[in-house]
């Protein structure tokens, strides 16, 4: 962190020596020296000046107090010396107001040591809002960042997700249903995330989500099913013998079941359950199958599951960061420029080490850079508008070419 | 399934005294006296409270905790973490009503059974909890214990117990054809107990394969999946009878145990 400091003073000679007493004594400073408040003000605009050393009669009927109310329209932030003959006739309150913390009496015990000393003192009060205010840029800088990539990182999961959950329900359940010949089944998803979050979810046969369960987990079949660590059938169904157990509404008024636990991830485990099966219910065969099914469908729901949760993971970090900044109020105004083609280059990357993409990563990033300055430019119903005429589109080449 | 000798040795005389019968009709085998910590899910502790108490053989106050893999263990609430260790506890309580039960709830949240959970809490049920029986109707998948350091802690826990005359009785695995199921893999410390279906669940079998010794009633009485036949209620079925045993004479050892479940089923067998 670079400290930089104006000095303004219409002698030359004070000017000088002035400079040369701080260059020597702070070598890493930035230190300006200039004669009038034109070149002030000229260095304050291309310089974040942080302390000014004025002189109160800089000649030519302007004062160091007038340059400072000047310098401080460039950088609110900035404090002064001054220095004067005329200490005693300084008008402090006003003074202090603008930004001066400190007079240099030209005319008593004005030498290195006290011009240096006096400098050193006031950088050292300013140095914890510098860091700061320098945090608070570059925190502004990471918001601005994120709030460019995020939409294309979002729009570019979609077009990378292998097997997208639903699907890989949608299919699992079709291959088990029929298999055994069962009459309907759900999928039930645990999640225990890093911080311990637990969540359920269930999926119904058609790999849509089936209303949030309200039993407690532990209370449920699913938990007793992970608890076997094998397929298992229910076809005495005796709801008086259930025991300390609650049934999800899915499962409730069913003829029997079976269930077999799938271990997806160390943090994700998945239960397969298949509901009535004509008499006499589920067989050893049965089981044997959905134990089969089981293991091939673990692969094919860890990929979803685990692609699934990366990306949500990116997504949480990346909300709690923009949530994290979000008070900020020196932040840069959003923009449509683009985002930094390191960024850009980063994206592509990953799009291309995916081999189960749907499209070539130039083509993908093109078309989610496309959409995204549109809604900048045009707002949303502008995107709306493109979805539509990309559809038609689609439409109008499934007719050409006979594709259902 | 003694066989007659025309000069009947101690051992005819051993085998004809000690039947089923003589053990199970004795109105002091109830298990009163003896500690059984039931390593699973976690136990539903009201429920069976108010199932025993509503049969009119009240058990007495469970207690237990909560176990991780690492750090100490968490006070028991008095809640499942599944169903399946309630139904464990309710067939434990159900062949030996007087055992005073402890639940070590070795089932984490993600339905997982880690290694070093259960060496915790074999280790707190000996030292701690001092029970004299141990049921393990969760079994330790094997692809768990592929780190041999792992396995020989496992292992090490179980001699341990066996070495402080505490009765270990563990799940075979059910029908997976290729995996192996631990503890019970590690069948000579401690007891391994695979399913068979008996008209009277006080019935078992010694039948010795690879790694199991005996079978007991596979069917439950409590609990979602009870009725369906697995070693996960085999097992608690043979450590009840063993703390019926135990309570007609709580020193004997795991070896003692070990045999006159063989004996008794021997005698027994003959009249099956």
């Amino acid at each position: 962190m670079t400290d930089t400091v104006l000095i303004v003073d219409d002698e030359e000679s004070v000017r000088r020596t002035f400079q040369e007493w701080l260059t020597s004594a702070m070598p890493e400073a930035q230190v300006f020296a200039v004669a009038d408040s034109e070149s002030a003000l000229k260095v304050a605009n291309e310089h974040a000046v942080d302390l000014a050393v004025l002189d109160w009669n800089l000649g030519s009927g302007s004062d160091g107090l007038r340059l400072l109310e000047d310098l401080v329209e460039f950088r609110p932030d900035v404090v002064a010396i001054l220095v004067t003959g005329f200490a005693h006739q300084a008008t402090p309150l006003d003074a202090l107001r603008m930004g001066v913390r400190d007079y240099i009496d030209k005319n008593q015990d004005l030498n290195r040591d006290t011009f240096v000393a006096a400098v050193r003192r006031q950088l050292d009060r300013i140095h914890p809002a510098k860091q700061q205010r320098e945090l608070n840029r570059r925190l502004a800088a990471f918001r601005e960042a994120v709030e460019k990539v995020l939409p294309i990182v979002q729009t570019s999961a979609a077009f990378n997700d292998p097997v997208p959950l639903p699907a890989a329900v949608k299919s699992l359940l079709r291959f088990v249903i029929r298999g055994t010949r069962a009459a309907d089944g759900a999928l039930i998803v645990r999640h225990t995330a890093a911080d311990g979050t637990q969540s359920t979810t269930a999926y119904g046969s058609d790999g849509l989500v089936l209303p949030a369960p309200l039993v407690a987990f532990g209370n449920s079949l699913a938990a007793s099913v992970i608890s076997f660590q094998e397929p298992v059938a229910l076809n005495d169904f005796d709801p008086k013998a259930l025991g300390p157990m609650q049934l999800l509404p899915f499962e409730a008024n069913r003829s029997c079941i079976l269930a077999a636990p799938l271990r997806v991830a160390s943090d994700t485990v998945v239960v397969v359950e298949l509901f009535d099966k004509a008499s006499p219910g589920f067989t050893d065969d049965d089981k044997r199958l959905i134990a089969s099914a089981a293991e091939v469908g673990t692969d094919l729901l860890r990929q979803a599951v685990a692609e699934r949760q990366t990306h949500q993971l990116l997504f949480d970090a990346v909300d709690a960061a923009l949530h994290a900044t979000a008070h900020l109020t020196d932040m840069p105004s959003a923009s449509d420029t683009a985002p930094p083609p390191s960024v850009m280059a980063r994206l592509k990357e990953g799009l291309a080490a995916d081999s189960n993409a749907t499209a070539p990563p130039d083509t993908t990033l093109r078309l989610v850079e496309a959409v995204r300055a549109l809604a900048v430019r045009h707002g949303p119903s502008a995107v709306e508008h493109c979805v539509k005429v990309v559809n038609d589109l689609r439409k109008l080449l499934d007719e050409m070419t006979g594709t259902a | 399934m003694t066989s007659p000798l025309p000069n009947p040795t101690v051992f005819d005389d051993i085998f004809a005294r000690l039947t089923p019968d003589s053990i199970f009709t004795d109105a002091r085998a109830t298990g009163d006296g003896i500690a059984v910590a039931v390593i699973d899910s976690g136990v539903e502790r009201a429920v069976l409270e108010e199932k025993f108490r509503t049969a009119g053989t009240p058990i007495q106050h469970i207690e237990g905790a909560i176990f991780r893999p690492t750090g100490p263990p968490l006070p028991y609430t008095g809640h499942q973490s599944s169903p399946h260790g309630t139904t464990v506890a309710d067939i434990v309580l159900t062949m030996a009503p007087r055992v005073k039960l402890y639940s070590a709830d070795v089932f984490g949240p993600t339905g997982s059974c880690e290694v070093e959970t259960v060496i915790a809490a074999l280790h707190h049920a000996i030292d701690v909890w001092n029970v004299k029986v141990i049921n393990l109707s969760l079994g330790v998948p094997e692809h768990k214990l592929q780190q041999v350091p792992r396995r020989q802690q496992l292992q090490r826990a179980i001699e341990e117990a066996y070495f402080r005359d505490v009765l270990v009785f563990a799940a075979a695995h059910n029908e997976h054809p290729l995996t192996r199921s631990y503890p019970a893999a590690f069948a000579p410390p401690l007891i391994s107990v695979d399913k068979g279906l008996f008209d009277d669940p006080l019935h078992f079998a010694y039948k010795l394969t690879e790694q199991v010794e005996f079978q007991a009633h596979s069917r439950g009485y409590f609990g979602p999946f009870a009725r369906e036949p697995a070693t996960s209620w085999a097992t608690p079925h043979l450590a009840g009878i063993a703390a019926r045993i135990l309570s007609l004479k709580p020193d004997l050892k795991p070896f003692e145990i070990k045999t006159i479940l063989y004996w008794l089923f021997r005698s027994g067998n003959a009249r099956v």
